[in-house]
Protein backbone atom coordinates (compact mmCIF):
# COMPACT_ATOMS: atom_id res chain seq x y z
CA UNK A 1 0.00 0.00 0.00
CA UNK A 2 1.12 3.55 0.54
CA UNK A 3 4.20 4.72 2.37
CA UNK A 4 2.00 6.05 5.11
CA UNK A 5 0.36 2.73 5.93
CA UNK A 6 3.75 1.03 5.98
CA UNK A 7 5.01 3.61 8.46
CA UNK A 8 1.88 3.10 10.53
CA UNK A 9 2.36 -0.68 10.59
CA UNK A 10 5.99 -0.38 11.59
CA UNK A 11 5.03 2.02 14.35
CA UNK A 12 2.37 -0.34 15.67
CA UNK A 13 4.81 -3.25 15.67
CA UNK A 14 7.51 -1.33 17.49
CA UNK A 15 5.16 0.17 20.08
CA UNK A 16 3.46 -3.12 20.96
CA UNK A 17 6.74 -5.01 21.17
CA UNK A 18 8.29 -2.31 23.33
CA UNK A 19 5.25 -2.33 25.61
CA UNK A 20 5.43 -6.12 25.94
CA UNK A 21 9.10 -5.88 26.76
CA UNK A 22 8.63 -3.16 29.38
CA UNK A 23 5.78 -5.02 31.05
CA UNK A 24 7.79 -8.26 31.05
CA UNK A 25 10.79 -6.58 32.62
CA UNK A 26 8.66 -5.02 35.33
CA UNK A 27 6.97 -8.40 35.97
CA UNK A 28 10.31 -10.02 36.37
CA UNK A 29 11.86 -7.32 38.54
CA UNK A 30 8.85 -6.56 40.74
CA UNK A 31 7.11 -9.90 41.08
CA UNK A 32 9.90 -12.24 40.07
CA UNK A 33 7.61 -14.19 37.73
CA UNK A 34 8.87 -15.66 34.48
CA UNK A 35 6.05 -18.01 33.57
CA UNK A 36 3.53 -15.55 32.13
CA UNK A 37 6.04 -13.72 29.99
CA UNK A 38 5.70 -16.11 27.06
CA UNK A 39 1.91 -15.65 27.15
CA UNK A 40 2.35 -11.89 27.21
CA UNK A 41 4.56 -11.94 24.13
CA UNK A 42 2.20 -14.37 22.41
CA UNK A 43 -0.57 -11.85 23.01
CA UNK A 44 1.60 -9.05 21.63
CA UNK A 45 2.28 -11.07 18.48
CA UNK A 46 -1.44 -11.75 18.14
CA UNK A 47 -2.25 -8.03 18.45
CA UNK A 48 0.35 -7.07 15.87
CA UNK A 49 -0.86 -9.64 13.35
CA UNK A 50 -4.39 -8.41 13.91
CA UNK A 51 -3.74 -4.71 13.35
CA UNK A 52 -1.14 -4.73 10.57
CA UNK A 53 -1.44 -5.60 6.90
CA UNK A 54 -0.19 -8.92 5.66
CA UNK A 55 2.08 -11.45 7.39
CA UNK A 56 5.40 -9.66 7.52
CA UNK A 57 4.98 -7.72 10.74
CA UNK A 58 3.41 -10.63 12.64
CA UNK A 59 6.16 -13.07 11.70
CA UNK A 60 8.86 -10.47 12.34
CA UNK A 61 7.49 -9.73 15.81
CA UNK A 62 7.13 -13.47 16.50
CA UNK A 63 10.84 -13.93 15.77
CA UNK A 64 11.80 -10.88 17.83
CA UNK A 65 9.62 -12.06 20.71
CA UNK A 66 11.13 -15.55 20.64
CA UNK A 67 14.61 -14.12 20.70
CA UNK A 68 13.73 -11.69 23.48
CA UNK A 69 12.18 -14.39 25.64
CA UNK A 70 14.99 -16.76 24.93
CA UNK A 71 17.66 -14.19 25.66
CA UNK A 72 16.29 -12.17 28.53
CA UNK A 73 13.52 -13.98 30.29
CA UNK A 74 14.32 -17.69 30.35
CA UNK A 75 17.08 -19.69 31.84
CA UNK A 76 19.95 -19.29 31.02
CA UNK A 77 19.41 -15.52 31.38
CA UNK A 78 21.09 -13.21 28.87
CA UNK A 79 22.24 -15.99 26.61
CA UNK A 80 20.65 -17.72 23.65
CA UNK A 81 19.70 -21.32 24.15
CA UNK A 82 17.89 -23.24 21.47
CA UNK A 83 18.48 -26.65 22.93
CA UNK A 84 15.98 -26.51 25.75
CA UNK A 85 12.78 -27.94 24.23
CA UNK A 86 10.53 -25.47 26.10
CA UNK A 87 12.19 -22.57 24.34
CA UNK A 88 11.86 -24.26 20.96
CA UNK A 89 8.20 -24.99 21.51
CA UNK A 90 7.42 -21.40 22.49
CA UNK A 91 9.18 -20.21 19.35
CA UNK A 92 7.15 -22.49 17.11
CA UNK A 93 3.87 -21.58 18.85
CA UNK A 94 4.61 -17.90 18.48
CA UNK A 95 5.20 -18.18 14.73
CA UNK A 96 2.08 -20.30 14.25
CA UNK A 97 0.02 -17.64 16.07
CA UNK A 98 1.47 -14.95 13.82
CA UNK A 99 0.76 -16.85 10.60
CA UNK A 100 -2.76 -17.93 11.55
CA UNK A 101 -3.84 -14.51 12.78
CA UNK A 102 -2.29 -12.87 9.75
CA UNK A 103 -4.13 -15.22 7.40
CA UNK A 104 -7.43 -14.67 9.17
CA UNK A 105 -7.30 -10.89 9.28
CA UNK A 106 -6.11 -10.64 5.70
CA UNK A 107 -9.08 -12.72 4.63
CA UNK A 108 -11.52 -10.60 6.63
CA UNK A 109 -10.06 -7.38 5.25
CA UNK A 110 -10.23 -8.67 1.70
CA UNK A 111 -13.85 -9.73 2.13
CA UNK A 112 -14.71 -6.26 3.39
CA UNK A 113 -13.05 -4.70 0.33
CA UNK A 114 -14.92 -7.00 -2.01
CA UNK A 115 -18.19 -6.15 -0.29
CA UNK A 116 -17.57 -2.40 -0.64
CA UNK A 117 -16.60 -2.80 -4.27
CA UNK A 118 -19.69 -4.80 -5.12
CA UNK A 119 -21.86 -2.30 -3.27
CA UNK A 120 -20.38 0.47 -5.43
CA UNK A 121 -20.89 -1.65 -8.51
CA UNK A 122 -24.52 -2.18 -7.57
CA UNK A 123 -25.06 1.57 -7.11
CA UNK A 124 -23.48 2.21 -10.46
CA UNK A 125 -25.64 -0.38 -12.17
CA UNK A 126 -28.74 1.13 -10.58
CA UNK A 127 -27.74 4.58 -11.71
CA UNK A 128 -27.10 3.35 -15.22
CA UNK A 129 -30.45 1.60 -15.37
CA UNK A 130 -32.24 4.67 -14.09
CA UNK A 131 -30.43 6.92 -16.52
CA UNK A 132 -31.11 4.75 -19.54
CA UNK A 133 -34.75 4.68 -18.58
CA UNK A 134 -34.87 8.44 -18.12
CA UNK A 135 -33.08 9.16 -21.36
CA UNK A 136 -35.41 7.09 -23.48
CA UNK A 137 -38.40 9.36 -22.92
CA UNK A 138 -36.97 12.63 -24.21
CA UNK A 139 -35.21 10.79 -27.03
CA UNK A 140 -38.54 9.37 -28.13
CA UNK A 141 -40.00 12.85 -28.28
CA UNK A 142 -37.06 14.29 -30.18
CA UNK A 143 -36.81 11.42 -32.63
CA UNK A 144 -40.56 11.18 -33.16
CA UNK A 145 -41.13 14.91 -33.57
CA UNK A 146 -38.21 15.39 -35.91
CA UNK A 147 -39.28 12.44 -38.05
CA UNK A 148 -42.84 13.71 -38.16
CA UNK A 149 -41.72 17.20 -39.16
CA UNK A 150 -39.54 15.82 -41.94
CA UNK A 151 -42.00 13.29 -43.30
CA UNK A 152 -45.41 14.83 -42.71
CA UNK A 153 -44.42 18.47 -42.48
CA UNK A 154 -46.77 19.54 -45.23
CA UNK A 155 -49.85 18.19 -43.45
CA UNK A 156 -49.12 19.89 -40.16
CA UNK A 157 -50.48 23.27 -39.14
CA UNK A 158 -47.95 25.94 -38.12
CA UNK A 159 -49.13 25.63 -34.50
CA UNK A 160 -48.58 21.90 -34.53
CA UNK A 161 -45.14 22.34 -36.01
CA UNK A 162 -44.33 24.96 -33.46
CA UNK A 163 -45.43 22.72 -30.62
CA UNK A 164 -43.30 19.86 -31.89
CA UNK A 165 -40.27 22.08 -32.27
CA UNK A 166 -40.78 23.36 -28.78
CA UNK A 167 -40.89 19.87 -27.34
CA UNK A 168 -37.74 18.99 -29.27
CA UNK A 169 -36.01 21.97 -27.73
CA UNK A 170 -37.33 21.33 -24.21
CA UNK A 171 -36.36 17.70 -24.21
CA UNK A 172 -32.90 18.33 -25.57
CA UNK A 173 -32.37 20.93 -22.86
CA UNK A 174 -33.36 18.27 -20.38
CA UNK A 175 -30.86 15.86 -21.91
CA UNK A 176 -28.12 18.46 -21.71
CA UNK A 177 -28.76 18.84 -18.01
CA UNK A 178 -28.74 15.09 -17.52
CA UNK A 179 -25.39 14.83 -19.26
CA UNK A 180 -23.98 17.62 -17.11
CA UNK A 181 -25.10 15.80 -14.00
CA UNK A 182 -23.62 12.53 -15.19
CA UNK A 183 -20.33 14.22 -15.96
CA UNK A 184 -20.16 15.57 -12.44
CA UNK A 185 -20.99 12.22 -10.92
CA UNK A 186 -18.35 10.37 -12.88
CA UNK A 187 -15.87 13.06 -11.97
CA UNK A 188 -16.55 12.51 -8.30
CA UNK A 189 -17.39 8.82 -8.24
CA UNK A 190 -14.28 7.60 -10.01
CA UNK A 191 -12.50 6.59 -6.84
CA UNK A 192 -10.55 9.57 -5.62
CA UNK A 193 -12.66 12.64 -5.09
CA UNK A 194 -11.51 15.31 -7.48
CA UNK A 195 -13.01 18.60 -6.56
CA UNK A 196 -10.93 21.71 -6.69
CA UNK A 197 -12.10 24.16 -4.10
CA UNK A 198 -11.40 27.81 -4.66
CA UNK A 199 -12.68 30.83 -2.74
CA UNK A 200 -15.91 31.99 -4.35
CA UNK A 201 -17.91 35.11 -3.67
CA UNK A 202 -21.48 34.19 -2.86
CA UNK A 203 -22.92 37.05 -4.95
CA UNK A 204 -21.23 35.73 -8.08
CA UNK A 205 -22.36 32.19 -7.47
CA UNK A 206 -25.96 33.24 -6.94
CA UNK A 207 -25.92 35.58 -9.92
CA UNK A 208 -24.62 32.80 -12.14
CA UNK A 209 -27.16 30.31 -10.79
CA UNK A 210 -30.07 32.68 -11.36
CA UNK A 211 -28.90 33.47 -14.87
CA UNK A 212 -28.87 29.78 -15.75
CA UNK A 213 -32.19 29.19 -14.06
CA UNK A 214 -33.79 32.17 -15.80
CA UNK A 215 -32.66 30.86 -19.16
CA UNK A 216 -34.63 27.67 -18.60
CA UNK A 217 -37.59 29.14 -16.74
CA UNK A 218 -37.88 32.77 -17.81
CA UNK A 219 -41.22 33.31 -16.07
CA UNK A 220 -40.32 31.83 -12.72
CA UNK A 221 -39.34 34.46 -10.20
CA UNK A 222 -36.93 33.54 -7.44
CA UNK A 223 -36.86 35.57 -4.24
CA UNK A 224 -33.28 35.96 -3.06
CA UNK A 225 -32.22 36.62 0.51
CA UNK A 226 -28.47 37.01 1.03
CA UNK A 227 -26.36 38.30 3.90
CA UNK A 228 -25.28 41.93 3.66
CA UNK A 229 -21.57 41.37 3.96
CA UNK A 230 -19.40 39.95 1.21
CA UNK A 231 -19.26 36.23 1.82
CA UNK A 232 -16.45 34.09 0.47
CA UNK A 233 -16.90 30.34 0.57
CA UNK A 234 -14.34 27.79 -0.56
CA UNK A 235 -16.02 25.50 -3.09
CA UNK A 236 -15.93 24.01 -6.54
CA UNK A 237 -18.14 26.74 -7.95
CA UNK A 238 -19.22 24.86 -11.08
CA UNK A 239 -20.45 21.95 -9.01
CA UNK A 240 -22.21 23.99 -6.32
CA UNK A 241 -23.84 26.01 -9.08
CA UNK A 242 -25.14 22.74 -10.46
CA UNK A 243 -26.49 21.75 -7.05
CA UNK A 244 -28.43 24.99 -6.71
CA UNK A 245 -29.79 24.79 -10.25
CA UNK A 246 -30.83 21.19 -9.67
CA UNK A 247 -32.66 22.02 -6.45
CA UNK A 248 -34.42 25.04 -7.94
CA UNK A 249 -35.48 23.05 -10.97
CA UNK A 250 -36.59 20.21 -8.81
CA UNK A 251 -38.94 22.62 -7.08
CA UNK A 252 -40.35 23.84 -10.39
CA UNK A 253 -40.90 20.31 -11.70
CA UNK A 254 -42.18 18.58 -8.59
CA UNK A 255 -43.77 21.22 -6.42
CA UNK A 256 -47.35 21.44 -7.58
CA UNK A 257 -49.21 24.63 -6.82
CA UNK A 258 -46.03 26.54 -6.05
CA UNK A 259 -46.32 30.31 -6.18
CA UNK A 260 -43.19 31.36 -4.30
CA UNK A 261 -39.64 30.10 -4.64
CA UNK A 262 -37.09 31.43 -2.18
CA UNK A 263 -33.32 31.08 -2.22
CA UNK A 264 -31.87 32.01 1.12
CA UNK A 265 -28.28 31.97 2.33
CA UNK A 266 -27.15 32.83 5.84
CA UNK A 267 -24.21 32.25 8.13
CA UNK A 268 -24.46 30.12 11.23
CA UNK A 269 -21.32 29.94 13.32
CA UNK A 270 -18.66 28.68 10.91
CA UNK A 271 -20.88 27.39 8.12
CA UNK A 272 -22.87 28.91 5.30
CA UNK A 273 -26.43 27.60 5.14
CA UNK A 274 -28.12 27.47 1.73
CA UNK A 275 -31.89 27.02 1.69
CA UNK A 276 -34.34 26.64 -1.17
CA UNK A 277 -37.93 26.86 -0.05
CA UNK A 278 -41.17 26.66 -1.99
CA UNK A 279 -44.80 26.74 -1.00
CA UNK A 280 -45.95 23.88 -3.19
CA UNK A 281 -47.22 20.41 -2.39
CA UNK A 282 -44.24 19.32 -0.29
CA UNK A 283 -42.50 15.94 -0.39
CA UNK A 284 -44.45 12.73 0.22
CA UNK A 285 -43.26 10.34 2.92
CA UNK A 286 -42.28 7.55 0.52
CA UNK A 287 -40.23 9.91 -1.60
CA UNK A 288 -38.59 11.51 1.41
CA UNK A 289 -36.96 8.20 2.35
CA UNK A 290 -34.66 7.78 -0.60
CA UNK A 291 -34.71 11.28 -1.99
CA UNK A 292 -30.94 11.55 -2.25
CA UNK A 293 -30.12 7.92 -2.96
CA UNK A 294 -29.81 8.11 -6.69
CA UNK A 295 -31.84 5.08 -7.57
CA UNK A 296 -35.52 4.56 -7.35
CA UNK A 297 -38.05 1.84 -7.76
CA UNK A 298 -39.02 1.29 -11.33
CA UNK A 299 -42.65 0.89 -10.51
CA UNK A 300 -42.58 4.44 -9.28
CA UNK A 301 -40.98 5.84 -12.40
CA UNK A 302 -43.70 7.63 -14.32
CA UNK A 303 -44.07 6.68 -17.94
CA UNK A 304 -45.21 10.03 -19.21
CA UNK A 305 -42.69 12.64 -20.12
CA UNK A 306 -44.44 15.31 -18.11
CA UNK A 307 -43.05 14.14 -14.81
CA UNK A 308 -39.46 13.27 -15.29
CA UNK A 309 -37.84 11.82 -12.29
CA UNK A 310 -35.08 13.93 -10.88
CA UNK A 311 -33.79 11.17 -8.64
CA UNK A 312 -30.48 11.56 -10.39
CA UNK A 313 -30.44 15.32 -9.98
CA UNK A 314 -30.81 15.13 -6.23
CA UNK A 315 -28.38 12.27 -5.82
CA UNK A 316 -25.86 14.31 -7.77
CA UNK A 317 -26.47 17.12 -5.29
CA UNK A 318 -25.86 14.79 -2.37
CA UNK A 319 -22.67 13.44 -3.95
CA UNK A 320 -21.33 16.93 -4.63
CA UNK A 321 -22.16 18.27 -1.18
CA UNK A 322 -20.71 15.13 0.39
CA UNK A 323 -17.49 15.59 -1.54
CA UNK A 324 -17.31 19.13 -0.15
CA UNK A 325 -17.60 17.77 3.37
CA UNK A 326 -21.02 19.36 3.77
CA UNK A 327 -24.50 18.07 4.49
CA UNK A 328 -27.74 18.15 2.54
CA UNK A 329 -31.24 17.56 3.82
CA UNK A 330 -34.87 18.07 2.89
CA UNK A 331 -37.96 18.67 4.97
CA UNK A 332 -41.54 19.85 4.71
CA UNK A 333 -42.35 23.26 6.07
CA UNK A 334 -45.33 23.41 8.49
CA UNK A 335 -46.87 26.21 6.46
CA UNK A 336 -46.74 23.99 3.34
CA UNK A 337 -44.06 23.30 0.77
CA UNK A 338 -40.64 21.78 0.75
CA UNK A 339 -37.33 23.08 2.04
CA UNK A 340 -33.96 21.87 0.82
CA UNK A 341 -30.98 22.83 2.86
CA UNK A 342 -27.25 22.27 2.54
CA UNK A 343 -24.32 23.62 4.46
CA UNK A 344 -20.79 24.43 3.41
CA UNK A 345 -17.90 25.17 5.67
CA UNK A 346 -16.78 28.79 5.72
CA UNK A 347 -13.11 29.41 5.76
CA UNK A 348 -13.36 33.03 6.70
CA UNK A 349 -15.54 36.03 6.28
CA UNK A 350 -14.07 38.28 3.65
CA UNK A 351 -14.21 42.02 3.99
CA UNK A 352 -11.22 43.98 2.98
CA UNK B 1 -26.58 48.62 -43.36
CA UNK B 2 -25.77 48.01 -47.01
CA UNK B 3 -22.83 45.69 -46.64
CA UNK B 4 -23.23 42.57 -44.54
CA UNK B 5 -20.83 41.51 -41.84
CA UNK B 6 -18.61 38.66 -42.99
CA UNK B 7 -18.27 35.84 -40.50
CA UNK B 8 -15.77 33.00 -40.78
CA UNK B 9 -17.11 29.77 -39.26
CA UNK B 10 -14.39 27.27 -38.37
CA UNK B 11 -15.95 24.02 -37.22
CA UNK B 12 -15.22 20.45 -38.28
CA UNK B 13 -18.57 18.84 -37.45
CA UNK B 14 -20.72 19.38 -40.51
CA UNK B 15 -24.04 19.38 -38.64
CA UNK B 16 -22.99 22.11 -36.29
CA UNK B 17 -21.33 24.06 -39.08
CA UNK B 18 -24.42 24.05 -41.25
CA UNK B 19 -26.58 24.89 -38.23
CA UNK B 20 -24.48 27.94 -37.42
CA UNK B 21 -24.28 29.01 -41.05
CA UNK B 22 -28.03 28.76 -41.56
CA UNK B 23 -28.63 30.68 -38.38
CA UNK B 24 -26.18 33.43 -39.33
CA UNK B 25 -27.47 33.78 -42.88
CA UNK B 26 -31.02 34.00 -41.59
CA UNK B 27 -29.88 36.89 -39.42
CA UNK B 28 -28.31 38.84 -42.24
CA UNK B 29 -24.66 37.85 -41.97
CA UNK B 30 -22.48 36.64 -44.79
CA UNK B 31 -20.89 33.31 -43.96
CA UNK B 32 -17.58 31.74 -44.99
CA UNK B 33 -17.15 28.14 -43.84
CA UNK B 34 -14.19 25.88 -43.30
CA UNK B 35 -13.30 22.83 -41.27
CA UNK B 36 -9.56 22.89 -40.69
CA UNK B 37 -7.17 25.22 -39.02
CA UNK B 38 -4.94 25.66 -42.08
CA UNK B 39 -7.79 26.50 -44.44
CA UNK B 40 -9.10 28.90 -41.80
CA UNK B 41 -5.85 30.82 -41.88
CA UNK B 42 -5.94 30.93 -45.69
CA UNK B 43 -9.56 32.11 -45.77
CA UNK B 44 -8.88 34.64 -43.06
CA UNK B 45 -6.13 36.18 -45.14
CA UNK B 46 -8.12 36.28 -48.37
CA UNK B 47 -11.56 37.34 -47.08
CA UNK B 48 -10.61 39.44 -44.03
CA UNK B 49 -13.81 38.57 -42.15
CA UNK B 50 -15.33 40.88 -39.55
CA UNK B 51 -15.52 38.10 -37.01
CA UNK B 52 -14.53 34.44 -36.65
CA UNK B 53 -16.34 31.65 -34.83
CA UNK B 54 -13.75 29.09 -33.81
CA UNK B 55 -14.18 25.52 -32.60
CA UNK B 56 -11.20 24.53 -30.48
CA UNK B 57 -11.06 20.85 -31.44
CA UNK B 58 -10.09 20.84 -35.10
CA UNK B 59 -8.83 17.78 -36.99
CA UNK B 60 -5.49 19.19 -38.17
CA UNK B 61 -4.45 21.43 -35.29
CA UNK B 62 -5.58 23.00 -32.07
CA UNK B 63 -7.93 25.91 -32.71
CA UNK B 64 -5.63 28.01 -30.55
CA UNK B 65 -3.14 27.98 -33.42
CA UNK B 66 -5.58 29.98 -35.53
CA UNK B 67 -6.19 32.34 -32.65
CA UNK B 68 -2.47 32.95 -32.21
CA UNK B 69 -2.11 33.58 -35.92
CA UNK B 70 -4.95 36.11 -35.99
CA UNK B 71 -3.81 37.94 -32.88
CA UNK B 72 -0.34 38.50 -34.24
CA UNK B 73 -1.47 41.55 -36.15
CA UNK B 74 -5.24 41.84 -36.02
CA UNK B 75 -8.02 42.73 -33.60
CA UNK B 76 -10.72 40.84 -35.49
CA UNK B 77 -13.10 39.50 -32.85
CA UNK B 78 -12.99 35.75 -32.31
CA UNK B 79 -15.75 33.85 -30.53
CA UNK B 80 -14.68 30.42 -29.36
CA UNK B 81 -16.94 27.35 -29.26
CA UNK B 82 -16.09 24.89 -26.53
CA UNK B 83 -17.41 21.84 -24.73
CA UNK B 84 -18.17 22.16 -21.07
CA UNK B 85 -15.32 19.91 -20.05
CA UNK B 86 -12.40 21.98 -21.25
CA UNK B 87 -12.60 24.75 -18.71
CA UNK B 88 -8.89 25.47 -18.87
CA UNK B 89 -8.99 25.66 -22.68
CA UNK B 90 -11.58 28.40 -22.42
CA UNK B 91 -9.39 30.43 -20.13
CA UNK B 92 -6.28 29.99 -22.25
CA UNK B 93 -8.26 30.94 -25.36
CA UNK B 94 -9.48 34.11 -23.64
CA UNK B 95 -6.01 34.94 -22.44
CA UNK B 96 -4.72 34.47 -25.98
CA UNK B 97 -7.13 37.16 -27.11
CA UNK B 98 -10.44 35.47 -27.88
CA UNK B 99 -13.29 37.89 -27.29
CA UNK B 100 -15.74 35.43 -25.89
CA UNK B 101 -16.72 31.82 -25.73
CA UNK B 102 -19.96 29.91 -26.10
CA UNK B 103 -20.33 26.52 -24.50
CA UNK B 104 -21.76 23.66 -26.53
CA UNK B 105 -24.63 23.00 -26.66
CA UNK B 106 -25.73 26.58 -27.23
CA UNK B 107 -28.95 28.19 -28.35
CA UNK B 108 -29.08 30.37 -31.43
CA UNK B 109 -30.07 33.36 -29.33
CA UNK B 110 -27.03 32.95 -27.15
CA UNK B 111 -24.57 32.74 -30.02
CA UNK B 112 -26.14 35.67 -31.88
CA UNK B 113 -26.03 37.80 -28.74
CA UNK B 114 -22.33 37.06 -28.27
CA UNK B 115 -21.63 37.86 -31.92
CA UNK B 116 -23.48 41.17 -31.67
CA UNK B 117 -21.61 42.04 -28.49
CA UNK B 118 -18.24 41.21 -30.05
CA UNK B 119 -18.99 43.26 -33.16
CA UNK B 120 -20.29 46.14 -31.07
CA UNK B 121 -17.11 46.01 -29.04
CA UNK B 122 -14.88 46.56 -32.05
CA UNK B 123 -17.08 49.35 -33.35
CA UNK B 124 -16.77 50.94 -29.93
CA UNK B 125 -13.05 50.95 -30.26
CA UNK B 126 -13.13 52.35 -33.79
CA UNK B 127 -15.38 55.37 -33.66
CA UNK B 128 -17.52 55.68 -30.55
CA UNK B 129 -14.90 54.39 -28.13
CA UNK B 130 -14.23 56.98 -25.54
CA UNK B 131 -16.86 59.60 -26.06
CA UNK B 132 -15.82 63.22 -26.49
CA UNK B 133 -14.64 64.55 -23.19
CA UNK B 134 -13.38 61.13 -22.17
CA UNK B 135 -16.69 59.75 -20.98
CA UNK B 136 -18.01 56.20 -21.12
CA UNK B 137 -21.76 55.71 -20.96
CA UNK B 138 -23.54 52.40 -20.41
CA UNK B 139 -27.22 52.61 -19.53
CA UNK B 140 -27.43 54.79 -16.44
CA UNK B 141 -23.77 54.34 -15.66
CA UNK B 142 -21.27 56.99 -16.67
CA UNK B 143 -17.52 56.91 -16.26
CA UNK B 144 -15.60 60.16 -16.55
CA UNK B 145 -12.09 59.02 -17.45
CA UNK B 146 -10.52 62.45 -17.11
CA UNK B 147 -11.88 63.16 -13.66
CA UNK B 148 -11.70 59.50 -12.61
CA UNK B 149 -15.27 59.69 -11.33
CA UNK B 150 -18.29 57.44 -11.81
CA UNK B 151 -21.97 58.24 -11.85
CA UNK B 152 -25.22 56.30 -11.73
CA UNK B 153 -28.24 58.17 -13.04
CA UNK B 154 -26.54 61.50 -12.42
CA UNK B 155 -25.57 60.69 -8.83
CA UNK B 156 -21.89 60.24 -8.15
CA UNK B 157 -20.81 56.80 -6.95
CA UNK B 158 -17.72 56.97 -4.76
CA UNK B 159 -15.22 54.26 -5.60
CA UNK B 160 -11.78 53.53 -4.19
CA UNK B 161 -8.78 53.84 -6.51
CA UNK B 162 -8.63 50.09 -7.08
CA UNK B 163 -12.37 49.82 -7.65
CA UNK B 164 -12.24 52.65 -10.16
CA UNK B 165 -9.31 51.05 -11.97
CA UNK B 166 -11.13 47.75 -12.29
CA UNK B 167 -14.31 49.40 -13.55
CA UNK B 168 -12.40 51.57 -16.03
CA UNK B 169 -10.47 48.57 -17.31
CA UNK B 170 -13.65 46.57 -17.87
CA UNK B 171 -15.32 49.53 -19.57
CA UNK B 172 -12.40 49.89 -21.97
CA UNK B 173 -13.06 46.29 -22.99
CA UNK B 174 -16.83 46.56 -22.87
CA UNK B 175 -18.50 43.49 -24.34
CA UNK B 176 -15.43 41.34 -23.96
CA UNK B 177 -15.06 38.70 -21.31
CA UNK B 178 -11.94 39.50 -19.29
CA UNK B 179 -10.32 36.66 -17.36
CA UNK B 180 -9.28 37.05 -13.74
CA UNK B 181 -5.63 36.91 -14.71
CA UNK B 182 -6.05 39.65 -17.33
CA UNK B 183 -7.68 41.99 -14.80
CA UNK B 184 -5.21 41.18 -12.04
CA UNK B 185 -2.24 41.72 -14.33
CA UNK B 186 -3.62 45.10 -15.36
CA UNK B 187 -4.59 46.34 -11.90
CA UNK B 188 -1.92 44.91 -9.62
CA UNK B 189 0.68 43.72 -12.09
CA UNK B 190 0.67 40.33 -10.41
CA UNK B 191 0.16 36.79 -11.52
CA UNK B 192 -3.27 35.46 -10.67
CA UNK B 193 -3.40 33.13 -7.69
CA UNK B 194 -6.04 32.25 -5.12
CA UNK B 195 -5.38 35.28 -2.95
CA UNK B 196 -5.28 37.82 -5.77
CA UNK B 197 -8.45 36.39 -7.31
CA UNK B 198 -10.08 36.72 -3.92
CA UNK B 199 -8.93 40.33 -3.70
CA UNK B 200 -10.42 41.01 -7.12
CA UNK B 201 -13.69 39.31 -6.25
CA UNK B 202 -14.10 41.28 -3.05
CA UNK B 203 -13.42 44.55 -4.87
CA UNK B 204 -15.92 43.55 -7.52
CA UNK B 205 -18.52 42.70 -4.90
CA UNK B 206 -18.05 46.17 -3.41
CA UNK B 207 -18.34 47.83 -6.81
CA UNK B 208 -21.60 46.00 -7.41
CA UNK B 209 -22.94 46.99 -4.04
CA UNK B 210 -22.08 50.64 -4.61
CA UNK B 211 -23.93 50.54 -7.93
CA UNK B 212 -26.85 48.74 -6.34
CA UNK B 213 -26.43 45.68 -8.57
CA UNK B 214 -27.91 42.59 -6.94
CA UNK B 215 -27.22 38.95 -7.84
CA UNK B 216 -30.92 38.53 -8.59
CA UNK B 217 -30.83 41.25 -11.24
CA UNK B 218 -27.35 41.62 -12.61
CA UNK B 219 -26.66 44.51 -14.97
CA UNK B 220 -23.62 46.27 -16.45
CA UNK B 221 -21.15 43.76 -14.99
CA UNK B 222 -21.63 40.04 -15.43
CA UNK B 223 -19.49 37.26 -14.04
CA UNK B 224 -18.59 33.91 -15.52
CA UNK B 225 -17.90 31.62 -12.59
CA UNK B 226 -14.27 30.66 -12.38
CA UNK B 227 -13.36 32.59 -15.55
CA UNK B 228 -13.79 36.34 -15.27
CA UNK B 229 -15.97 39.39 -15.84
CA UNK B 230 -17.69 41.10 -18.70
CA UNK B 231 -19.16 44.56 -18.86
CA UNK B 232 -22.09 44.67 -21.23
CA UNK B 233 -25.57 45.92 -21.97
CA UNK B 234 -27.12 42.51 -21.62
CA UNK B 235 -26.08 38.92 -21.22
Amino acid sequence: MTKRSVARDILITVVILALAFVISVSFQKVFGIDEQITTLFAFAVFLISLTTRGYVYGIFSAIVSTLAINYAFTFPYFAFDFITPVNLISAVVMIIIAVLTGALTTKVKRNEEIRLESEKERMRANLLRAVSHDIRTPLTTIYGSAAALLEDGEYLSPEQKNKMLQSIRDDSVWLVRMVENLLSVTRIDSGNVKISKSPTVLDELVSSVLLKFKKRYPDRKVEVLLPDEVLIIPMDAMLIEQVLVNILENAVIHSEGMTRLILRVYVREDVAVFEVQDNGCGISKEKMQDLFLGYYEHKEAPADSQKKNTGIGLSVCATIIGAHGGKISAENVPSGGALFRFILRLEEKGNE
Amino acid sequence: MNNKYKILVIEDESNIRSLISTMLEANGYQVIQCETCDSAILLFESYLPDLAILDLGLPDADGLKFLRYVRKDSLTPVVVLSARTDESDKISALDLGANDYVTKPFSSGELLARIRAALRNTRHCNDEGRLPGGKFVLGEMTIDYDARRTFLGGEEVKLTQTEYNILAFLSEHCGKLMTYSAVIKEIWGERADDSSIKKLQVNMANIRRKFGITPAEPKYIYNELGVGYRMDHSV
